[in-house]
């Protein structure tokens, strides 16, 4: 089981400036879909802003926190 | 650590094959739903590929892309010997048609329903 909030302030801290909204997919609390804006991403492939995403949140995965985490990401309209 | 070899193995088949798809089941028979999506955005490209199915290796091969490619999660699909994505990430690219355009190949039409209205002519009143 997974807290929300702690996981947007993860992707939040490792992503300033970041737009981020967790949802919980299927109510279980470990199966999460984030979805995240940031400047960082501007010249990235998506393979790589996910990279970032899921580097951020690692820790929740290694201790089982959550199984699954969907993520969409975007550029910030310049 | 990966296992030297199976890591060698896999490094040759993504060498080896254009597109590959390491998924859990076969494009027949697919045993997640994840893989079945990325699948059905392949079949829609009308594109050859190979597929290796993971479940009977899940542990070693989750270690083995871990190394390759900073990615432990499946399915995988990979072209040109670069991981493109996972389910979502092939999915966005599916529909936006970066997919195909990745693939070399033309954009299916079911594929682009949506664009397709909008690139729709505008209505002209006489």
């Amino acid at each position: 089981m997974a807290d929300l909030a702690e996981i947007k302030a993860m992707i939040e801290a490792a992503l300033p400036g970041a737009a981020v909204e967790v949802v919980d997919e299927t109510g279980g609390g470990d199966h999460l879909r984030a979805t995240v804006t940031a400047a960082q991403f501007e010249g990235l492939s998506r393979i790589d802003q996910h990279r970032l995403v899921k580097a951020a949140v690692k820790p929740r995965f290694d201790d089982g926190a959550i199984h699954a985490l969907s993520v969409r990401t975007a550029v910030p309209d310049s | 650590m990966a296992d030297a070899e199976l890591k060698q193995k896999v490094e040759e088949l993504i060498a080896a094959n254009p597109v590959l798809l390491f998924m859990k089941g076969t494009p027949e028979m697919p045993r997640c739903g994840f893989s079945m999506r990325v699948v059905q955005a392949l079949d829609a490209m009308d594109v050859e590929y190979g597929a290796i199915d993971v479940l009977p290796a899940l542990q070693p091969l989750r270690e083995v892309t871990a190394e390759i490619s900073d990615w432990q999660t499946f399915p995988q699909l990979y072209v040109n010997g670069e991981l493109l994505g996972g389910a979502d990430i092939v999915e966005e690219m599916f529909e936006s048609g970066e997919l195909a355009e990745a693939l070399g190949v033309e954009q299916p039409a079911e594929a682009a329903s949506a664009p397709a209205v909008a690139q729709a002519p505008p209505l002209q009143i006489e």
